[in-house]
């Protein structure tokens, strides 16, 4: 029985893969730290040239004026401002077509509408940006008299469509999630198609879809080329959607392609926006898997 | 109404109800498809243009199609008053060749005054006279065709053609193209999948054949949930401060392709574990109960069943790594990069990079080029999809 | 009281017992939990050499977490806790100096569905013997030979190398998967209700492979189907709700059941 004493288990190459396979998988966490610390780093060094208060009070953000100013609250507006103008778009059509894919279509239907919205999100935002300033402004500025060539409601329109898959997509998952038995239910109690969708399906996923509301606003945050293209780079406090603004990105973008010099306030504060917005970012995430942990309807 | 029909007859108007509610929900579908048509049709009718150009040397003549651009730039230099020999000499050199055929573009256009189908050579400063789009082009052809000057040519100028695609970034519309670019993306996509291949696997074969729980398994998960969340901007400024200012790579493709490999592990962890667990545990067990080890199990066993899927994965992945601009930006492809790049440090330039750029141009022509761009861009991305189709089709299996 | 309670201290009937010296396995008070849920109570039993033993009694009466403690695939599952020995040749397979990948060498399985990989019909029987390190011509020999045991060979031999194991009918693959089992010479074969995924016809080859693979093998099987244990199995366990309630040879097991649940369950009146 000498065959029972050996142990292939401890052979040295299982070992060393088992190894090999941690460090490759520690490059992910070294990511997350690199982004904290790198970030952290220069962000320390902004906060000691400037005030916690000015960047959080301030109603100016002026890096490149004589008398620079760093208050962040024009670039969260700017952001917000898109932002909503995205999600008034995203969120019923965005939730529409999740009750159409997880209630209606079937099979191959299923199947083509969710290769096409796959097809949709890889299209790259720098093009949705340019479709944003040179197609849609010049018709939006023929309805709506005032608008500028870059505007909050152009962009906030087009990444509408830029995140309606996402939307789409992880509410349909949320929805298809609900066991059929409850469905059965509801079509035993007499239950029409819609009222089963509505008035069953709907309430039952809502979980999932709050989540799928604060994800597709999370990305809408962080989404860079479309708004630098099509909404400019003014970082001006108004909540205008016809006006010039900056968001937190395009700021960044914007710094960015111009030369900082290295060890400026200016170039430190492409930091502190990054990790504003690394921090808000952070901050939708944890809050979408909260709402999914904390109000998921257990079935069984 | 008898009491038969009060319980069991239908309600025309709830009925009605839900049909409505089913077609109105496919609405949102179908506007996103018509807003993609409109985005492609648009993009494609601002791609072409109908211009008139004035030659800043020589006559301006078009050349007949079939000829060589060697031929033509022969007829051209004659024309422009070089003697045989100098013209000889010029086009002997591969050197002066290559600065000649980078400072004047040899062109096929659709029409011109000459007749469809002609050779153009435009020079680095060459004046374009007028811009018109194809349908207000082509409607005055006649009245822009008699009143043409010495040395104009009237063309039909299709702007994404053979020589776009091979061009050096120029400042000058007419001359611009996407070469750099192209070889810029080759370049950083490469070394980013170099890395972010074996880094994404592997973790996914962690996750998913030798911790699918405990600790390890809980921190991995939600740290990568959360990587996911962050906008790829932000990688840029990491790939900013760490690596090209940290570790004094500059603004060069390697910092680039470790942003952007970064950014990619999480999208390839999500589809090489999706590809591991669709492979049956069935299979597992088998392998465990002939006494594989774990090594084995997974690298005998799952990993080749898994592999058309993983290759799918990557190819997709590849996709979205190829339109990201926005972290690139940040380490240096906003450049201005009039040669190929030829080394991992060299500087760079990328596809969607290169677009934002011209969109940003004050001149109304480089919106014309950067159409252009994009057209390249977005048939390299169904090539790639269609790719990752083909393979999931073929190697579709039955368990 | 329930029918746990009254089981759980149940002293197994026991039939012609196996003498020691007869027994290849020898399982010894174990019991396994998983998680919380205590799955086996005090199972004590003998395997002899060279038989075919059955494992018998309703679903979910941890006949196949029995069959699954018997080569440690249990151990696959998190959660799980073993105490007692399964002695195997004298050896205790639950020994912390035994390293269970080696013991699942040693002992074959073949499972309710069959599984064969996705490779060539050679390539599945060979997976065994490559993880032994066979080689070569020798390694071609013993999957011939595999196959032929197997009652396959005739159906495949002239494309066993190029085509795969997934293009054979549900029969063939399961005798595929027996070659896959055999192919290493373990001296102990588990099945694991081999035939619930095939249809009659199949079945009845698969039986007759069992009988003939009595001669070189010891097998221990787990099957629902009872006409199939008293036709191919020369001892029987019957065991319920965890607890092994009875066992001795078939035939006596099948004619004069002792036990007023085993009697329940062969008269089909539950399970």
């Amino acid at each position: 029985m000498e065959i029972l004493r050996e142990k292939p288990s401890r052979n040295p190459k299982e070992v060393l893969t088992f190894a090999a396979l941690v460090l490759l998988a520690s490059v992910t966490l070294l990511t997350t730290a690199g982004i904290v610390l790198s970030l952290f780093g220069e962000v320390l060094q902004f906060f000691r040239r400037v005030p916690l208060a000015e960047f959080l009070l301030a109603r100016d953000w002026t890096p490149l004026f004589a008398e620079p100013r760093y208050g962040i609250s024009p670039l969260i507006a700017g952001t917000f401002l898109v932002t909503a103008i995205g999600l008034v778009v995203a969120i019923p059509l965005g939730l529409a077509l999740a009750v159409y894919i997880a209630e209606y279509a079937r099979g191959e239907a299923k199947a083509r509408i969710k290769g096409t919205l796959e097809l949709f999100e890889g299209i790259p935002t720098v093009v949705f940006g340019f479709f944003a300033l040179l197609t849609v402004t010049p018709l939006l500025q023929k309805v709506i008299p005032g608008l500028n060539i870059f505007n909050a409601l152009s962009a906030g329109l087009v990444l509408g469509f830029v995140i309606l898959p996402y939307v789409a997509n992880v509410a349909a998952d949320a929805m298809e999630s609900v066991p059929r038995s409850i469905r059965e239910a509801a079509y035993a109690l007499g239950a029409r198609p819609y009222e089963v969708a509505l008035r069953v399906v709907f309430p039952a996923a809502l979980s999932g879809i709050v989540a799928a509301i604060i994800l597709a606003a999370s990305r809408a945050i962080g989404e860079t080329m479309l708004v630098s293209i099509a909404a400019g780079q003014r970082p001006i406090l108004t909540l205008d959607p016809r006006e010039t603004i900056a968001t937190m990105t395009s700021y960044i973008v914007q710094a960015a392609t111009g030369d900082q010099p290295v060890g400026s306030t200016a170039y430190y504060a492409l930091f502190a926006v990054g990790f504003t917005l690394f921090l808000l970012t952070l901050l939708f995430n944890i809050l979408a898997q909260w709402v999914v942990e904390r109000y998921r309807e257990r079935y069984e | 109404m008898s009491s038969w029909q009060q319980t069991f007859g239908v309600d025309p108007w709830k009925d009605r109800v839900d049909r409505a509610f089913a077609r109105a929900l496919v609405l949102p579908l179908l506007l996103a498809l018509a807003l993609l048509a409109w985005l492609l049709g648009d993009t494609l009718y601002r791609s072409v243009s109908v211009q008139v150009l004035k030659a800043d040397e020589g006559p301006g003549k078009t050349y007949a199609f079939g000829l060589s651009a060697n031929e033509i730039l022969r007829q051209e230099l004659l024309a422009r008053g070089y003697t045989e020999e100098e013209v000889q000499s010029a086009l002997g050199d591969p050197r002066e060749r290559r600065v000649l055929l980078m400072q004047n573009r040899v062109e096929l256009m659709w029409n011109t005054h000459e007749g469809p189908f002609r050779y153009v050579v435009t020079g680095l400063r060459d004046e374009r006279i007028a811009d018109f789009s194809l349908l207000e082009g082509l409607r005055r052809w006649q009245e822009l065709k008699a009143n043409l000057k010495e040395g104009e040519r009237l063309v039909l100028n299709p702007w994404l053609d053979q020589s776009f695609l091979t061009r050096v970034p120029s400042r000058s519309p007419l001359t611009a193209g996407i070469g750099t670019a192209i070889w810029g993306t080759v370049w950083v996509l490469g070394l980013a999948l170099l890395i972010a291949i074996p880094v994404g696997i592997g973790t996914a074969i962690l996750l998913e054949e030798y911790v699918r729980e405990g600790r390890l398994n809980r921190i991995l998960e939600v740290n990568l949930r959360n990587l996911a969340g962050v906008p790829s901007i932000v990688y840029g400024l990491l790939g900013l401060a760490l690596f090209v200012r940290g570790m004094g790579l500059g603004p060069t493709i390697l910092p680039a392709a470790m942003t952007l490999a970064l950014l990619g592990i999480p999208v390839i962890v999500v589809t090489a574990r999706e590809a591991l667990r669709a492979v049956p545990e069935s299979l597992r067990l088998a392998a465990f109960a002939l006494g594989a080890t774990r090594r084995q199990v997974a690298f005998r066993v799952v990993f080749p069943a898994a592999l058309p899927g993983m290759v799918t994965g990557v190819i997709l992945s590849a996709a979205r790594l190829i339109g990201e601009a926005a972290p690139l930006l940040l380490v240096g492809a906003a450049a201005y990069v009039p040669f190929l790049p030829n080394s991992p440090l060299s500087e760079y330039t990328v596809i969607p990079v290169q677009i934002y750029l011209w969109v940003g141009m004050n001149l109304p022509e480089f919106a014309r080029v950067a159409a252009a761009g994009i057209l390249v861009m977005l048939l390299v991305l169904s090539v790639l999809y269609f790719l990752a189709l083909y393979l999931r089709n073929r190697f579709r299996r039955e368990w | 009281m329930n029918a746990l309670d009254f089981l759980k201290d149940h002293e197994t009937i026991r039939t012609d017992p196996v003498p020691e010296a007869e027994a290849l396995v020898d399982v010894r008070h174990l019991n396994l939990w998983y998680g919380k849920a205590q799955a086996l109570f005090g199972i004590s039993v003998r395997f002899p050499r060279n038989q075919v033993t059955a494992i018998i009694g309703p679903s979910g009466c941890g006949k196949s977490t029995l069959l699954r403690s018997l080569n440690r695939m249990n151990d696959l599952i998190p959660g799980v806790r073993v105490e007692g020995e399964v002695l195997y040749e004298g050896i205790n397979i639950y020994d912390p100096q035994v390293d269970p990948v080696a013991v699942r060498r040693h002992i074959g399985m073949v499972f309710q569905k069959p599984n064969p990989f996705p490779k060539t019909i050679f390539e599945n029987v060979a997976f065994g013997l490559r993880l032994m390190g066979v080689k070569g011509s020798e390694l071609e020999d013993r999957v011939v030979e595999a196959l032929k045991r197997a009652a396959l060979w005739n159906e495949v031999k002239d494309r066993f190398k190029k085509e795969s194991g997934l293009r054979l009918s549900g029969g063939q693959q399961q005798r595929l998967c027996i070659a896959r089992a055999i192919a290493v010479e373990p001296p102990l074969l588990l099945m694991d209700e081999p035939t619930s995924a095939l249809d009659p016809i199949a079945t009845q080859a698969i039986e007759d492979l069992i009988l003939e693979l009595k001669e070189h093998y010891t097998v221990v099987i787990v099957t629902h189907n009872m006409q199939q244990a008293s036709r191919i199995s020369d001892r029987t366990l019957f065991m319920h709700l965890g607890v092994l309630v009875e066992e001795g040879p078939t035939e006596l097991m099948f004619t004069k059941p002792k036990h007023p649940y085993t009697e329940a369950y062969i008269t089909g009146r539950f399970g």
